[in-house]
């Protein structure tokens, strides 16, 4: 048997004796080499003493509330998939940017109809109809540039996907 | 179908639970808990990191069950998860955390019943040094050298298997092994 500390590729085969993982027959032929060589000698020794401080070494238990905290951290891992498919995954990429102008334009439009509606109802009914067609015209308008901003917002990035599914 | 009857079992497991079946998934966890925690526990030496990188690791497992193929063995994939998430601690936090790390289990022998007689003291002072030595012999080896070394002696996993959760030749891990060995049998040598 070549020396297993002269040639690199058996060193393993030292390594292996030392882990008790050799088989029986490479064991006999490396224990019949250590006879006659002091170095594998003192690599066997060393290892075994390394081995034997390493076994000292104990982890401790593990807390009886892993599997409790992992399965609600799961839970909870659950409940956010099922959001992300809801409001995330089904949603185009290129509306992403834009809905949250769009939430933010519908608050302000539900605001400005809740605002007005009281008014309306508590609006004088002898009021001049000029006046009012005139209100109403430009909430229309407000309303339609609001819309636009929102177009514009998103209106680019529409034609591009539309663009690429036309090609 | 021989593919299929060819697969180990922790694999065809995990492909329960990619099916729905989550009491294959506790198999799974009652199974591997207890290495994948030891084997964080060694490698950051902090016991909170180390189950908090164990829940981390199932958590993944759970969470890609549905992209899960069998393509090697399951503790390999599940120790690769593992050793990616020590290294990247380890990494992250090296620096404010080492203190921590290394002081966090001083008390680690301390259920001896410190009341008895003087030698007990002595014996589990003497104890908790050594074990501290090896704490540190193992701490100061660069990272992947640890990782080989744990999985080596702890786990008692193949050159083979340590390579693929490493991600590195078998020749390579024979080397970091030969290597990580050389350093703490010098360095502990004074403990035969």
């Amino acid at each position: 048997m070549r020396c297993p500390i002269e040639t690199q590729d058996n060193a393993e085969v030292l390594l292996s004796y030392s882990a008790r993982r050799l088989n029986p027959e490479s064991t006999a032929i490396l224990e019949a080499h250590m006879e006659v060589c002091p170095q594998c000698r003192e690599f066997r020794d060393g290892q075994r003493t390394l081995w034997e401080a390493l076994d000292q070494w104990e982890a401790r238990p593990i807390s009886a509330d892993f599997n409790r905290r992992l399965y609600r951290k799961i839970e909870e891992q659950e409940q956010l998939g099922w959001l992300e498919r809801i409001f995330g995954a089904g949603r185009p990429m290129f509306l992403r940017p834009a809905l949250p102008l769009a939430a933010t334009a519908c608050i302000v439009l539900v605001a400005g109809l809740m605002i007005d509606s009281p008014g309306r109802v508590a609006a004088p009914v002898a009021e001049n109809p000029q006046v009012r067609e005139v209100e109403q015209v430009e909430r229309t308008l407000e309303d339609m540039e609001m819309l636009r901003q929102f177009n514009l917002v998103s209106a680019p990035v529409t034609e591009e996907g539309e663009g690429a599914r036309s090609m | 179908m021989v593919a299929v009857a060819a697969l180990e079992y922790d694999a065809e497991l995990m492909l329960r639970v990619k099916n729905g079946d989550s009491a294959s998934f506790a198999l799974l966890l009652e199974k591997y808990r207890l290495p994948v925690i030891h084997f964080l526990y060694r490698m950051v030496q902090n016991h909170g990191i180390s189950e908090e990188l164990g829940q981390e690791v199932f958590l993944r497992v759970y969470r890609s069950r549905g992209t899960y193929e069998p393509t090697a063995k399951f503790t390999t994939w599940l120790f690769r998860i593992a050793t990616h998430l020590a290294l990247n601690w380890l990494r992250d936090g090296k620096n404010e955390k080492g203190q921590e790390r290394l002081d966090d289990d001083s008390g680690e022998s301390r259920s001896h019943d410190v009341a008895d007689r003087k030698p007990t003291v002595e014996h589990s002072l003497v104890q908790q040094s050594r074990l501290n030595e090896v704490r540190r012999a193992v701490a100061s080896l660069p990272e992947k050298q640890r990782a080989a070394v744990l999985m080596h002696k702890y786990e008692e996993m193949e050159y083979t298997q340590i390579a693929a959760v490493l991600n590195c030749s078998e020749s390579a891990v024979k080397s970091l092994l030969f290597r990580a060995y050389e350093t703490l049998r010098a360095r502990l040598a004074h403990m035969a």
